[in-house]
């Protein structure tokens, strides 16, 4: 059944769609992702034009991020005050990133810009998790326990020397806001050229720099995601108007369900082999698009009409 | 010049016929792009009446022309840069049909000589196109032209050489018009020529409306003139599709 999507222009078979969301919900069910990373991918590689699909992705993550930040903060899940601090470096991240997306996309380069964000990206951040995961892995058959650093030892000395310290009660520190601020903006700047949540950026920074309790890193990431995703849409609709509503609420339901049906399957995996599988995945779609780049293309030439020119309304 | 040329045509064509000249219809005047718009085929129908020329006994060519609406255009070409494809040079044109088919009843070749067809503008490589230039409009490059041909066919939205143009019987022709998914919305020109032994003999042009009606179209609109707005929508139906997406997957 085909689907005409007015913003994108373009007709899509509604199933297609409906199993995209499927298989990119239940894959992030399985390894506990977001899946921003796979789905504007996807979406690419079905046809839909890379800006149309980055920008529509933001709207799709700020659906799909809604329950689980709920759930999460019915349980005390949540530190506000570090999402506050979050949010605020990613707003002025992401409205960078608007900016930055717009002005590429009048040269006939954003395109190259997304398809080289997630090289890199993808590439470094899937590179780290399977050396990561292997040597987990070879540490176990070994029988190697390696010593646990404590807290204090691990919490770089640097850290404690920035200014504008601030106490975040609910993650027991006491830290420079400039740090976070940071952090926010720099997942706010990934999330609007690559149409991401920037989870995988945030949450290894939040537990590796920042030094926050496990039990409240994911709810704050979701809180963060899903201010910065809303504002990333508003940007993207403002500038270039390339948010297709119809396709963010379509892929909905398929990565709702395909979640579920997921997350039951990633409890009888192994954390480390689930790590390794998804880093293999993560580097998969990472090739994928660095061929695209590498090879040359069949058509040479592409034609661009007036809207991707931001030219007259 | 050939503008007024085409004129003195079809102004002595009226003289000298008389009321009931060439007359064409299409199957559908109006073109709606709807949620399950996968394009259209549509039936241009005419009658050569009484032009110049006797149809019944002696034989003519038709020639029709769907011309849509004009916009800018950039074909951009990439080029390897530090070992990956980049885009690299392009080229503007302030103006190119958006879609633009040529079906004739025999092959155009057969039907007259190329400097007729470039008189009138017919077929693809007759189009006045220009590029924008350091100073001013210049001839596009050749490349770049073709390109633009050869990608907007690819799409389904220049079609020369494909479709025909049956003739009926005496006087009577149809040809199908197809529209792809994605055809842009506008005023679109469907024009008709009747060729006799390697000349125009007469000509007319009607009009063929495509627009995003509905709820596509309200959409659209709504995306472009209110981007503000529509952004704080988006967001919106994303936070309450999302809360009730996880609502109903609890139960």
């Amino acid at each position: 059944m085909p689907l005409y999507l007015p913003i994108a222009e373009l007709s899509m078979n509604v199933f297609v769609v409906l199993g995209m969301g499927g298989i990119v919900g239940f894959l992030s069910g399985v390894f506990g992702v977001g899946g921003g990373f796979l789905m504007t991918p996807l979406l690419i590689f079905a046809g839909v034009p890379p800006a149309v699909a980055v920008a529509t992705q933001s709207n799709q993550i700020t659906a799909a991020s809604v329950s689980g930040a709920l759930a999460h903060w019915r349980r005390g899940g949540v530190d506000a005050k570090m999402g506050a601090v979050l949010i605020v470096g990613g707003a002025l991240g992401a409205f960078f990133g608007a900016q930055i997306f717009t002005y590429l996309r009048s040269l006939g380069q954003v395109d190259l810009m997304i398809s080289l964000a997630y090289v890199v990206f993808l590439g470094s951040v899937g590179g780290l998790m399977f050396w990561e995961s292997v040597r987990a892995i070879m540490w176990q058959r070994r029988g190697y326990v390696p010593p646990r650093k404590p807290r204090e030892e691990r919490h770089k000395a640097w850290i404690h020397a920035l200014p504008f310290k601030m106490r975040f009660r609910k993650s027991h520190l006491f830290i420079s806001a400039l740090l976070p601020m940071a952090i926010g903006m720099f997942v706010g700047l990934l999330s609007a050229i690559m149409g991401v949540g920037g989870g995988f950026v945030m949450i290894p920074a939040m537990i590796y720099l920042l030094n926050m309790p496990t039990n409240v890193v994911i709810g704050t990431s979701l809180f963060q995601i899903i201010f910065v995703t809303a504002l990333t849409t508003v940007f993207h609709s403002v500038n270039t108007q390339t948010v297709d509503i119809f396709l963010a609420v379509l892929l909905l339901p398929g990565a709702v369900i395909g979640a579920q049906i997921g997350a039951r399957i990633g409890f009888k995996l192994k954390g480390e082999q689930m790590r390794a599988l998804l880093a293999l995945m993560v580097l998969l779609v990472c090739v994928k698009m660095g061929l695209g780049l590498v090879l040359e293309p069949r058509e040479l030439y592409s034609v661009a009409d007036i809207e991707e020119l931001g030219g007259s309304h | 010049m050939v503008r007024f040329a085409a004129f003195l045509l079809l102004a002595m064509g009226a003289f000298s016929g008389a009321a009931e000249a060439l007359v064409t219809d299409l199957s559908n005047r109006r073109i709606e792009i709807r949620y399950s718009f996968a394009g259209a085929d549509l039936i241009l129908f005419g009658a050569v009446g009484t032009t110049p020329i006797n149809a019944q006994d002696e034989t003519y060519d038709v020639v029709i022309v769907v011309r849509g609406p004009e916009a800018p255009a950039v074909i951009r070409r990439k080029d390897r840069v530090g070992g990956i494809w980049v885009n690299n040079e392009t080229a503007a044109f302030p103006s190119a049909p958006g879609y633009y088919a040529v079906a004739s009843s025999r092959p155009l070749e057969e039907i007259a000589a190329p400097t007729v067809f470039a008189a009138y503008g017919i077929g693809f490589n007759n189009l006045p196109l220009v590029a924008a230039g350091p100073r001013g409009l210049v001839a596009p490059d050749p490349h770049f032209r073709s390109a633009l041909f050869r990608l907007r066919s690819e799409e389904g939205l220049y079609r020369q050489e494909q479709d025909n143009v049956s003739l009926v019987s005496e006087g009577l022709f149809r040809t199908d018009v197809h529209l792809p998914a994605n055809v842009p919305v506008g005023e679109f020109i469907v024009e008709t020529f009747i060729f006799q032994d390697g000349s125009l003999k007469a000509r007319n042009r009607i009009n063929l409306t495509v627009d995003k009606e509905g709820f596509e179209r309200a959409a659209y609109t709504f995306a472009h003139h209110y981007p503000f707005l529509y952004g704080i929508t988006a967001v919106l139906v994303a936070l309450c599709a999302g809360w009730l997406a996880g609502i109903s997957s609890r139960k």
